[in-house]
């Protein structure tokens, strides 16, 4: 037996007695916000994130336009395409034999209307080489990142977006065309000083922008909307925005000075605080609608996306409430934005509230846990053909072969 | 796998059509033969030859029984749905099939018409040997072709090939002809007689109880008249006759007319009828007693002289025999033969004499009896009398002629019908015929005896009938009686169950290799004359280069044969003849 | 799983082999060969009758949804989710029945399966005479096991017969190999005769 589930059901009971005692309370926050939300004027908003420079302790978006307004879907295209890109991936494992990693990166290409077709792929890539497994500083060479973990996580969001370029060029299509990614267009990671500058440069502005501009190349010959759509999305971004229609101290949002000695949930904006941004929008977003536009603030996107910067919006796809960005040249194109909603709605919609061709790039994509056994397997036969030593630590093998 | 149709059709000379595979079976009951799903039982009747392959010999067989199976019971239960032809037609043969027993009984040589001795077969061919009907030419092989030594009968029932009987084999030893009422033994009879006469094998001398062989004969079933052996054979055939006023009114008088002398009948010649009128065997037996009281030669005609009951019963008191046994013989020998006009005091001619002088030349001899042929007593009477006394000259020329120079005279053959009674086990032990058989070609005399009810005769006597040729049987103890000692009795049965009640025989014994049943060939019309005839003609001519071949008896005393005779007989029509 | 053009009689490719039998994914989804019918594959060719045809998902672990509720045809189910006809897949079973050894064609099973990804072709009304020629490989269909194979055995008769100058005369003959093969059971040769005349 290996997790008791007795134990943690029992577990999982008390914590549940708490969150229902606390409903009454919420529903009256839930009041205060969505008043908030209906009230929120973009320009004063802004104004307020702007003047309070530096001292929030919390991340809020930008407004585009005022965080109440909605927008239907447009009228769907007769034909168009849509596109979407996912990944996974086998960390190194210090198990194995061989030092090696590997990505696949799963795609499909949906095309509706008169002459429906579909194409799906699968690209896996197998990385045993040092190009492969660090991430070298081309000014040093005595500098280098192991391709692991978190860093293994960002090269392959780079890959994602480098391979969605090339499913669109692929295409070749001249249909209205929406490329998607699964999961969020920022590499949230790479913020802060937690990497060199070196590889910063390499998985940024020679991978994530070069995809994107790529893309945007494109979009400015034909119909090309990029995206990402996030799925329960958890952030809080216009939440905290509308934190600040609360705020009664000055100057406003100065947070470290006036609501240090406060306990959470005391403050005069917790009202707010308490729900996700998802939480608010499934409120007031009629299936198939999608909230007002807002841009990210965070200061990976600040710093580096440049003209891609993030742009996100939420939309009721029946099923839940999800999570689009986009870039800003989508953005700042209504038509493009329109496409993207539209499409990220349709298709949604067709795959019972999530996109169905995200479903498929992640079929694609998927390495599951039968597929990991399989390739330690074949990287020990590779070997073993090779006539190379094998070494599987006793734990690895104990782990294949459970006995009693 | 491969059931192509047309496969069956050529190789009629090359073999016959392929039947099936032996599946199992014995030597004694016979090899099982699944028939292929082209062959149908309603093809293949019991008694039709079968050839089987086997690894390194070639059987020879009869069919025996023919069954009906299924590979699995339940078709008998719930048959199939077989208003569909589609169905039925696959079925048949598969699931449903035939089988036939096939009993081996000679081995063929590997080549098919090489010229190899027969051998009897003593083993089975190997499984899934495969199994053919006979062709011409293997039925040739087994019953060989028409030449000096054999005469054609028939032909297979279900075949065009000849069956021939081997004419030496069969003047060698008895033989019968057997077959209820109405089916063709004198008929058939006659066939073999006119075999056996163009073979030289063989004197005949026929007691031509219902007058079918001398002149003409009859064919009850087309009610017309057909010759006789004189008629085809004028030179080579005596004709003697018994009733004088029958014999006048034809276009050809008898050659002699026989007369029988009181003094020639003998006690033991009373004894032969003794069942058949009816005679206790003591008042039989009191002919000894009246011949030693009235001396040889002339007690029958003093018995028969006695008139009034003293006369009798002085007789019985002089003889010490019981009065009125004595009294009821008297009256039944009486009866008898006090009207017969060819029993005289003394006879014309000495008919032994020239029955022996005919026979002598190697003529033969039919003796009609023409209304006497109805008088049973007096055919027995006349034809043992006959008999007894030529056998006896021909044993007495045998004793002397093998002591001499070790020659045998030609053979003789008696014919007699109605043989039963001259052969019951009560007389046979008595009668000449009993010994002729049982003595077997001793004395160089062998009997034909045509018969309706085998179950008659003395079964030791049935035993030494070498040949049988058989025609339908309704009792089942006379066919008993005719499948006594045969090997192989049980399918024979069948197959002569199987018979047509007509011109249809199973012949089994001596003459042929194995037992045949045929088709008789024909007989009365003018063609059926010309091919005996022209067979006649060629064996004719075969003999001037083939008299030296040292089995085929040739004695210097015996007249040329008739061939201008028999050629103009051959034009002569029969309406014409008989009109 | 593209569509092939060039050769318009291959239909399909083996994904599983075994000695007795191969399973083959179809070209095109719904693009299998009628029940019984005789496929080739590999040089020298195997022969193979097709007894069993799956329309699935192609991956086992995901299931088929219901997708028609708010579709007014069939077909617009299709038309709407292209991807469907992607992600199922059509597949044949085949029992291995001959194979060629030279010019001959031997009716037993081949000393090795045909091998993975084996392009699978359907046998032209040619080919299917020149097999059914002989009838030997029906021993190999009556005892196979798999279900409702009376069934696939009178298609298979069924769809020969066509392809011979005498259709009734074949059947008969084939009629007879099957009796043979079903002596013993009866029941079960007459339904199957029911299922080719």
């Amino acid at each position: 037996m290996a997790l008791d589930l007795y134990q943690t059901a029992a577990q999982l009971d008390a914590a549940t007695a708490h969150v229902g005692n606390r409903g009454d309370e919420r529903a009256r926050n839930m009041d205060i916000a969505l008043a908030t939300l209906r009230g929120a004027d973009a320009a004063t908003l802004n104004a307020r994130v702007d003047a309070a420079q530096g001292t929030l302790a919390f991340l809020p978006a930008e407004a585009v336009e005022d965080p109440g307004v909605t927008h239907s879907p447009g009228p769907l295209p007769d034909d168009f395409t849509v596109l979407a890109v996912d990944g996974s991936h086998i960390d190194v494992n210090r198990h194995l034999p061989l030092r090696c990693s590997l990505i696949n990166i799963g795609g499909c290409r949906l095309t509706y209307g008169a002459a429906p077709n579909a194409h799906m792929f699968s690209k896996p890539s197998l990385r045993t080489s040092d190009t492969d497994l660090y991430l070298a500083d081309p000014a040093s060479s005595a500098s280098r990142q192991p391709v692991e973990g978190a860093l293994m996580g960002l090269v392959r969001a780079v890959q994602e977006a480098d391979a969605l370029a090339d499913a669109v060029e692929e295409a070749g299509s001249d249909l209205p065309t929406l490329a998607l990614i699964d999961g969020t267009l920022v590499l949230w990671e790479l913020g802060g000083d937690r990497y060199p500058a070196y590889v910063r440069s390499q998985l940024m502005g020679n991978g994530m922008l070069a995809a994107l501009g790529r893309l945007r190349t494109m979009a400015q010959q034909r119909t090309v909307a990029a995206a990402s759509y996030i799925s329960l999305p958890n952030s809080s971004e216009v939440s905290n925005l509308l934190r600040l229609a609360l705020c009664d101290y000055d100057p406003m949002g100065d947070c470290q000075r006036h609501c240090r000695a406060f306990i959470p949930g005391d403050r005069h904006c917790d009202a707010v605080n308490e729900f996700t941004d998802r939480d608010l929008f499934s409120r007031t977003l009629a299936p198939g609608e999608r909230s007002a536009l807002f841009a990210s603030r965070s200061s990976v996107v600040r710093d580096s996306y440049g003209d891609h910067r993030v742009h996100f919006f939420y939309v009721n796809v029946e099923e839940e409430i999800g999570r689009v960005e986009v870039p800003a040249w989508v953005a700042d194109s209504p038509e493009l934005l329109e496409l993207t909603h539209t499409l990220v709605v349709d298709n949604a919609r067709r795959g019972d509230g999530y996109p169905v061709v995200l479903q498929e790039a992640h079929e694609q994509a998927v390495v599951t846990g039968a597929d990991r056994e399989a390739f330690a397997a074949m990287v020990e036969r590779a070997l073993e053909g090779q006539r190379l030593p094998v070494y599987t630590s006793q734990k690895q093998r104990s782990k294949r072969m459970r006995y009693v | 796998m491969s059931t192509n149709g047309n496969q069956s059709d050529p190789g009629k000379l090359m073999g016959g059509t392929p039947l099936g595979t032996v599946v199992g079976g014995s030597l004694s009951e016979g090899v099982e033969v699944k028939l292929n799903d082209d062959a149908s039982v309603e093809d293949i009747p019991v008694g039709s030859y079968v050839v089987i392959q086997g690894e390194t010999k070639r059987f020879f067989g009869m069919v025996n029984e023919v069954k009906l199976a299924a590979t699995d019971a339940r078709l008998r239960t719930t048959p199939a749905n077989l208003t569909d032809p589609f169905v039925a037609e696959v079925l048949s043969g598969t699931a449903a099939y035939g089988t036939i027993t096939v009993r081996p009984r000679l081995l063929l040589p590997m080549i098919a018409g090489s010229d190899v001795e027969l051998a009897p077969a003593r083993t089975v061919p190997a499984h899934f040997a495969r199994a053919s009907k006979a062709s011409d030419a293997d039925v040739a092989q087994v019953f060989g072709v028409e030449d000096d030594r054999h005469f054609a009968v028939g032909t297979p029932l279900d075949m065009e090939a000849v069956v021939c009987l081997d004419l030496k084999a069969f003047v060698e030893r008895s033989n019968g002809v057997f077959g209820k009422s109405g089916t063709g033994k004198s008929f058939l009879t006659r066939l073999l007689l006119i075999g056996v006469l163009q073979s030289r094998l063989s004197s005949l001398l026929i007691f031509d109880m219902h007058d079918e062989y001398g002149w003409a004969g009859s064919d009850a079933e087309r009610g017309r008249q057909v010759k006789g052996l004189k008629q085809l054979f004028p030179a080579q055939v005596a004709v003697f006759a018994l009733d004088a006023e029958k014999s006048m009114g034809r276009p050809v008088k008898p050659d002699v007319m026989v007369e029988i002398g009181y003094g020639d009948i003998e006690p033991e010649d009373i004894m032969v009828l003794r069942e058949t009128l009816n005679i206790s065997e003591v008042a039989a037996e009191s002919s000894y007693s009246l011949e030693r009281h009235f001396g040889k030669g002339k007690w029958l005609k003093a018995f028969l002289e006695l008139e009034g009951r003293d006369a009798i019963f002085e007789l019985a008191n002089d003889i010490n025999i019981n009065t009125s046994a004595l009294a009821s013989f008297h009256s039944r020998l009486t009866n008898r033969f006090a009207r017969l006009p060819f029993l005289v005091e003394k006879p014309s001619q000495d008919s032994v004499q020239a029955l022996m002088d005919q026979l002598d030349k190697g003529n033969h001899v039919v003796l009609e009896f023409g209304r006497y042929g109805d008088d049973v007593p007096a055919y027995m009477l006349v034809a043992n009398l006959l008999t007894r006394r030529i056998y006896a000259r021909y044993r007495d020329r045998q004793m002397t002629e093998s002591v001499e120079n070790g020659k045998s005279t030609t053979p003789l053959s008696i014919v007699i019908e109605e043989a039963h009674r001259f052969l019951s086990p009560a007389v046979a032990s008595q009668s000449t015929f009993g010994i002729i058989a049982r003595e077997m070609r001793k004395y160089n005399v062998t009997l034909l005896v045509v018969d309706q009810r085998p179950s008659g005769i003395d079964p030791e006597v049935m035993s030494q009938i070498a040949t049988k040729v058989c025609c339908l049987l309704d009792d089942d103890r006379d066919v008993d009686a005719v499948m006594t000692g045969t090997s192989g009795s049980r399918e024979l049965r069948s197959v002569l169950a199987g018979l047509e009640s007509r011109q249809q025989a199973l012949i089994f014994g001596n003459a042929v290799p194995i037992p045949v049943a045929v088709r008789i060939r024909d007989y009365g019309t003018t063609d059926s004359y010309d091919s005996l005839m022209r067979t006649a003609s060629r064996r004719s001519a075969g003999k001037k280069t083939a008299t030296s071949i040292e089995d085929t008896p040739s004695p210097s005393d015996r007249s040329e044969p008739a061939e201008p005779q028999a050629a103009a007989g051959r034009k002569d029509d029969e309406d014409e003849l008989f009109g | 799983m593209t569509t092939n053009n060039q050769e318009p009689n291959r239909i399909a490719e083996v994904v599983e082999t075994t000695t007795t039998g191969f399973t083959a994914q179809c070209y095109e989804l719904y693009g299998a060969p009628a029940l019984g019918s005789l496929v080739r594959v590999g040089d020298p060719a195997v022969y193979a009758v097709v007894h069993n045809v799956t329309t699935a998902a192609l991956d086992l672990g995901r299931r088929v949804m219901a997708r028609g509720a708010s579709e007014a045809t069939e077909e617009a189910v299709y038309h709407n989710n292209p991807q469907i006809s992607r992600l199922l897949a059509t597949h044949i079973e085949a029992l291995v029945v001959g194979h060629d050894v030279g010019d001959a064609t031997k009716y037993r099973l081949p000393s090795s399966p045909p091998r993975i990804h084996g392009f699978v072709y359907c046998c032209d009304a040619n080919e299917i005479a020149a097999f059914t020629d002989g009838l030997d490989y029906l021993h190999l269909l009556t005892s196979a096991s798999t279900p409702a194979i009376d069934e696939v055995i009178a298609a298979n008769l069924r769809l020969a017969a066509e392809s011979h100058s005498d259709p009734d005369a074949f059947r008969i003959r084939a009629g007879k190999a099957l009796a043979a093969e079903l002596a013993s059971d009866i029941a079960r040769l007459n339904a199957i005769l029911r299922g080719i005349s």
